[in-house]
């Protein structure tokens, strides 16, 4: 494509008289493309950040006026730490993101390496597949893991009954409801984190594999030597967007279980929606949201710490 | 030994692609019972009498036609915005040189780590004080710009070489006019793949919805969904739940099957969900 084609004289007579304000005219430029952008993040996500905090401080029914809010400094941060709740959510928050980490990063890196390596037909269909569940809405879609887990009429206690088990009660069971939202989440984001391996895959160059044959090592010496060490990048970019992702679960909790049963599925993102917006809490739910950034960032940071210490 | 790993490699890729499926197999099969078949235990793994009689109910027991076209409405309005603003951002951050900058710009794309339940509460109370609490424009209105989007388009951006730009510059051409006329030609792919990711974003999106929305008519699809499944959560209903849930999810899936390809490279290069 030229450009020049595209001008016409009048157009590049202009340009001419322009040349002096060329500079003035880029600086038009800047704000005029940069503002609408940064005017709906700076208002909707970055003072909002602070907002959080300044309402934290503050006792707040959420419908009333934000001049009706009274003053409360950290009382709303102690009332989290003497009460219940809070460690509740906090701790079936950590369980679930451990889990969540637990299966997905091996899991990812195994299904990584079957998608990429064998010249194999099934390839992109089974790309397809797996990353098929990513697009569903996970309402939809949760709703639709209620009916499997469900007992009796349910597909997986039948398949249990099948082979003899008694299977377990899934989502009424406080034992088991946490580990079955996580089930349901390595299903639904799998396929994701598997195509980030895959990315990572292809930036290796095939030559090392080749040198490493030539040394005799086979497939699993190729896995621990070459494969997974130049995978570190990428591995620890999908903790920390694993983590991300899991830490702000709330869909399937809200459809599925509504932080039940006996709280063992109450997470934080689901105890700060409640909090807020049905029990009108809103200085408390703030203190949580906020603690909950702190936690965040603590963990991120962590994360990146380890992975720069072991490099 | 070769033939044990090729019957293993082998078994993998059917679970690979059986378990992904499964659920919407399911979803399918369950929209297509009867309501004695859906009672029976244990259930069946097949419609014995196929009927497409819940399809039709879904739409007469809740408002499910006008929750369709709001969600059209909001992910329609929100993806085109956002590619517009990510655009012209991508294009500043990409190829202005500007005091600040590359803290403006890390600045903005750390925004796109933050979980929005973080923000919620304020959130709710800048858009329902600007009096846009249950209304379109206060669903779309904190969204419509964001991070992934800018950090998208400059990384593409980026790519496009600067003496195009110069040329055009010396043709006499605005700013204006390079970008929309040059540049975005040029970003085909990368327009592709926002788009979609945007579209599917808002159109699964349902916590904020969920908070700022009261009317049922103004309810996008995912939060009439969550209604429908409270109205009804016997065992005999849920042809008429998994029909509606199935209808929500055609656009979205439709859209990944059309673009698969584009979409899949574009989650390799920038490894985010946007």
């Amino acid at each position: 494509m030229t450009v020049g084609t595209r001008s016409t004289p009048a157009v590049r007579a202009a340009s001419g008289r322009r040349a002096g304000a060329r500079g003035v005219s880029r600086k038009a430029a800047t704000i005029a493309f940069l503002s609408p952008a940064m005017a709906v993040i700076g208002v909707f996500v970055a003072v909002p950040i602070a907002l959080t905090f300044w309402i934290s401080l503050h006792d707040w029914s959420m419908y009333t006026p934000l001049s009706e809010m009274s003053w409360r400094g950290l009382g709303n941060y102690r009332d989290l730490l003497a009460g219940q709740e809070f460690f509740t959510a906090l701790r079936n928050t950590a369980i679930y993101v451990l889990l969540v980490l637990v299966v997905t990063i091996p899991l990812a890196l195994a299904l990584g390496m079957l998608l990429y390596f064998p010249k194999s037909a099934g390839k992109g269909l089974a790309r397809a597949a797996l990353f098929s569940t990513y697009v569903v809405p996970a309402i939809a879609i949760a709703i639709v893991w209620g009916a499997l887990y469900a007992p009796d009429y349910g597909p997986i206690a039948q398949a249990f009954a099948a082979v003899g088990l008694d299977a377990p009660a899934w989502l009424s069971d406080p034992g088991t409801a946490l580990v079955s939202l996580v089930v349901f989440h390595v299903w639904q984001m799998i396929g994701y984190y598997t195509i980030l391996v895959i990315a990572g895959l292809t930036q290796i160059p095939l030559d090392l594999y080749e040198a490493a044959r030539i040394d005799g090592a086979g497939f699993w010496r190729q896995t621990v030597s070459v494969t997974l060490p130049l995978l570190r990048r990428t591995t620890t970019f999908i903790v920390l967007i694993a983590i991300i992702n899991a830490i702000q679960v709330f869909d399937p909790v809200y459809i599925l279980t509504q932080g039940g049963p006996a709280e063992s599925t109450t997470v934080l993102s689901f105890a700060i929606q409640r909090s807020a917006f049905q029990y009108g809490m809103a200085g408390q739910a703030s203190a949580m949201a906020f603690s909950l950034l702190l936690v965040l960032i603590a963990v991120a940071g962590a994360v990146l710490a380890a992975m720069r210490r072991r490099s | 030994m070769r033939r044990v790993a090729r019957v293993a490699t082998g078994l993998a890729f059917t679970l690979v692609i059986l378990v992904p499926l499964f659920p919407l197999y399911w979803m399918v099969i369950s929209a297509l019972k009867g309501p004695e078949e859906l009672q029976k235990i244990p259930p069946t793994w097949f419609p014995a009498d196929p009927t497409f009689g819940a399809f039709g109910e879904v739409f007469q027991v809740i408002p499910f036609g006008g929750a369709f076209l709001n969600s059209v409405l909001i992910a329609g309005v929100s993806t085109v915005s956002v590619l517009v603003t990510s655009v012209m951002a991508g294009y500043v951050f990409a190829k202005y040189r500007f005091r600040g900058r590359e803290v403006l710009f890390w600045a903005v794309v750390a925004t796109m780590f933050l979980p929005p339940i973080v923000t919620l509460v304020p959130l709710y109370w800048l858009v329902s004080t600007m009096g846009l609490a249950d209304s379109y424009l206060g669903v779309m209105l904190p969204w419509l710009a964001n991070a992934f989007g800018i950090f998208l388009m400059r990384q593409f951006i980026a790519d496009v070489p600067d003496e195009l730009i110069d040329a055009a510059r010396m043709d006499g051409a605005s700013e204006a006019r390079i970008l929309w006329r040059v540049i975005t030609p040029l970003l085909r792919p990368a327009v592709v793949s926002l788009a979609i990711f945007a579209f599917v974003f808002y159109w699964n999106n349902f916590l904020w919805p969920l908070s700022i929305l009261q009317s049922d008519d103004k309810f996008p699809v995912v939060l009439a969904l969550s209604r429908l499944l409270s109205y009804s959560t016997s065992v005999r209903y849920q042809n008429v739940v998994m029909a509606g849930a199935l209808i929500a999810s055609v656009p979205t899936m439709l859209v990944f099957l059309l673009a698969q390809r584009v979409f899949v490279r574009s989650v390799a290069r920038t490894g985010v969900k946007g």
